[in-house]
């Protein structure tokens, strides 16, 4: 009786570590690789592009609805904004403002732009989530996609990167992109620019920089790989 | 003063006065404050504002519009006045800038003075707006029995979906021609889509609109509409459906009528009852033997037979004078019974009696002779008891009692017992009343007198009777008939039992007519007959 009870549960056992090895050795496991080398698989350019898209559509999504719960809250006055309006920390990055200004970007240059602003948000809207968690102002609702905005930015970001290491390995970028869009190379984050803005001051400023990133990503996806959806 | 200076100075303040009302009749004024209605951007690379302008202030007004931007300096004029039509501006590509606000102004100016419209900030990422989706078509696709509408449409003409520059997303929503209920249906970013739940004989109505990215719908394209056919297979289900529900009553009444078909038989065709005579045995007549069936035919006709009579004589029942014995070695006699016989017992009083009979028959199987004497008694116990007449035939009966067994058996309701009689018996066959006990389950037939005058008939009529003549006193068992002797004595003893008729005086030798056995048989017509 105790030996069949063991055989059983050393049946068990093998088969429970057969399945876990199973899923470890999944599709989350294996690891992206830019070539197809023994022990990851590889994801498309198009898979990619297509991920990232919709990955910052999302997080367009997102800072929209964000702001406009901002905006029920905290209705500015059209009035009071001043002329000059709001200064957003990125403005002083150049984006491309129009189709044809962004068409005629090099996708190296679009992608360098894509990142930087990428880089630039992440601080701000972490820092913006916790100070909406310190607000009990707002509902919990709108304190999760806040946290969900920031761990987006730092996604995308990564995934851009990706995108771009494997448009070098395809040889349909050039080298130096990388290194230029290395976090060295942009200014000190810490300026603290961002931080005398107001929350609904920086959300107006993501939903706009979010917005570039999802157009110049879909553009840049149309004119590397068209064959999906443009 | 002069006359004419006063007159001068009347003038011109008249003047002054009319020109006054001329004025404020006329209305001028400086133009009142022009209204910012809106801005659009159909496909997020041009934009075009509106704007209402104020009282019109009576003097020709002229608008002009402002504008302020991010990034740019400087204030600069609208580029376009006209394309977008009246009071409107129309900034095209070059003039536009996405992701950038923009501060516009109108200013209405006139003769009089100038009226500043309030800031109008905006960015062209926010107030895009495509045209509605166009080339609406609406088409019936047929597929087996599932019929499906199949909607297609285009993008708005001036949208650029080539270059990603804008992802466009898609509405449809659908109605039946007479409702008013829409049912809305997202398509996502394909231009095309398959409406399955539909219904044949409808008139469908179809819109169409659309967005771009996170920007605002467009309105619903024009209605397009189509209706549907009306398929004839409706009816086929139909009347498929209906033979169907329709086999299933049929059939189980097809099976009623097969299982109960002998009831069906008896109700439609009732069964004329076939003749019956009297007697006859209709599995005899099956049999077939000819001489059975000419025995059951000429026996049961019961003709008046005159010619018997003549032959009457030779008619007799041979019976010899032993005493009848059981005995299972001796041939069995039989005595039938026919239908004719009348009984009126209640079965009761025969079973009794009956009982008591055969038990006293019993008794005197072993000797005793004497008649029970409640054989009267009997009578009046049972009251009712009748006698049928026996007719005499020709056949003969006779018993041979002594050496012989008899047999009685009694063909239940049809049997009677035929007793021959005498023709002048006969005629007083009436008047004579014979008491028969007869009971059913011991085959007893006990004959009784009960008129003893019936004896003194006997008595007279003994002259025609013949010497070999003897009436069947008593069925005793299954194999014994107990006859009466005849005799002419006015003893009353003629009614007792009578194997030997020691006591009638009037003895007369029966000589068994049988040399051997012979026994009775049983025919349906309930004539005791002996057969050799």
């Amino acid at each position: 009786m105790s030996g069949t009870i063991r055989s059983v549960s050393v049946v068990w056992l093998l088969l429970l570590c057969l399945v876990l090895c199973r899923t470890l050795t999944g599709t989350g496991a294996a690891p992206i690789c830019a070539n197809a080398q023994a022990g990851c698989y590889a994801v498309s350019l198009a898979n990619l592009f297509d991920r990232v898209v919709q990955h910052s559509a999302r997080m367009h999504g997102i800072s929209n609805d964000l702001h406009s719960e901002f905006e029920q809250y905290f209705l500015p006055s059209k009035n009071q904004v001043g002329r000059v309006g709001r200064n957003c920390h990125t403005s002083t990055i150049l984006t491309p403002n129009g189709k044809e200004n962004a068409q005629r970007m090099a996708r190296e240059e679009l992608t360098e732009v894509i990142l930087k602003l990428l880089v630039a948000w992440r601080d701000p809207l972490w820092h913006f989530h916790r100070s909406m968690a310190h607000h009990h102002d707002f509902t919990n609702f709108s304190s999760d996609k806040a946290l969900e905005m920031s761990d987006m930015v730092h996604e995308l970001r990564k995934g851009v990167e990706r995108v771009a290491e494997k448009m070098q390995t395809l040889g349909l970028m050039s080298d130096p992109v990388n290194s230029q869009v290395s976090p060295e190379a942009l200014p000190p984050p810490d300026s603290g620019e961002w931080r005398r803005m107001k929350d609904y001051d920086l959300l107006y400023c993501f939903r706009r920089d979010s917005n570039k990133v999802k157009n110049y990503l879909k553009i840049l996806k149309c004119r590397i790989v068209p064959e999906h959806g443009c | 003063m002069t006359v004419c200076a006063r007159m001068r100075r009347d003038l011109g303040l008249a003047l002054l006065l009319l020109l006054s009302a001329a004025v404020e009749s006329d209305g001028m004024s400086p133009p009142g404050k022009p209204v910012f209605l809106g801005c659009r951007s159909p496909e997020k690379e041009t934009f075009t504002c509106w704007w209402e302008p104020g009282s019109g202030g009576g003097l020709p007004t002229t608008h002009r519009l402002y504008y302020e931007r991010e990034k740019l300096e400087g204030t600069h004029e609208c580029p376009d006045y006209h394309s977008a039509g009246k009071n409107s501006c129309f900034f095209d590509k070059d003039h536009t800038s996405i992701w950038v606000d923009y501060y516009l102004t109108v200013v209405a100016s006139n003769a009089l003075g100038n009226a500043t419209s309030g800031h109008f900030k905006m960015d062209v990422m926010e107030i895009v707006k495509p045209n509605a989706p166009e080339n609406v078509t609406l088409q019936v696709m047929k597929r087996e029995d599932n019929p499906y509408l199949h909607v297609r449409w285009e993008h708005p003409h001036n949208t650029d979906t080539k270059s990603g520059w804008v992802t466009i997303k898609y509405e449809l929503r659908v109605k039946h021609r007479n409702n008013n209920e829409w049912k809305e249906y997202t398509s996502g970013t394909q231009t095309q889509f398959n409406l399955y739940n539909i219904n044949p004989g409808e008139m469908y109505v179809v819109q169409v609109r659309c967005r771009l990215d996170h920007g605002s719908w467009s309105e619903w394209s024009n209605s397009t509409s189509v209706k549907t056919f009306n398929y004839p297979q409706n009816d086929k289900p139909f009347w498929i459906l209906v033979s169907a529900l329709s086999t299933v009553p049929f059939l189980t009444a097809m099976c009623i009528l097969v299982i109960k078909r002998k009831y069906v038989k008896k109700v439609l065709l009732p069964p004329v009852p076939g003749p019956k005579i009297r007697g006859i045995d209709v599995q005899l007549l099956k049999r077939g033997r000819s001489e059975d069936v000419s025995n059951a035919l000429i026996i049961n006709q019961g003709f008046p037979s005159v010619p018997a009579w003549k032959d009457e004589i030779e008619d007799y029942l041979i019976v010899s004078d032993d005493v009848l014995l059981p005995d299972p070695h001796r041939k069995k006699k039989s005595l039938t019974v026919a239908a004719g016989f009348h009984l009126n017992l209640e079965i009761q009083c025969k079973e009794s009696l009956g009982q008591r009979d055969w038990e006293k028959a019993e008794e005197r199987k072993n000797g005793i002779d004497t008649f029970p004497p409640q054989l009267p008694t009997q009578k009046q116990l049972c009251p009712n008891v009748t006698f049928v007449h026996a007719e005499a035939t020709d056949q003969r009966w006779p018993i041979h009692d002594a050496a012989a067994e008899s047999t009685v058996q009694l063909l239940a309701p049809t049997g009677y017992v035929d007793i021959q009689r005498h023709k002048s018996m006969q005629e007083e066959a009436d008047g004579n009343e014979m008491d028969y006990t007869r009971v059913n389950d011991g085959n007893i037939l006990i004959l009784q007198k009960d008129k003893f005058p019936g004896c003194m008939d006997v008595q007279r009529q003994e002259e025609n009777i013949p010497e070999d003549y003897s009436r069947v006193k008593e069925v005793d068992g299954d194999n014994k008939v107990l006859l009466q002797r005849q005799s002419f004595s006015a003893d009353s003893s003629c009614g007792e039992k009578g194997t030997p008729y020691t006591d009638c005086t009037n003895k007369k030798p029966i000589n068994p007519h049988v040399p051997g056995p012979s026994k009775v048989e049983l025919i349906g017509s309930g004539y005791v007959d002996t057969i050799y």
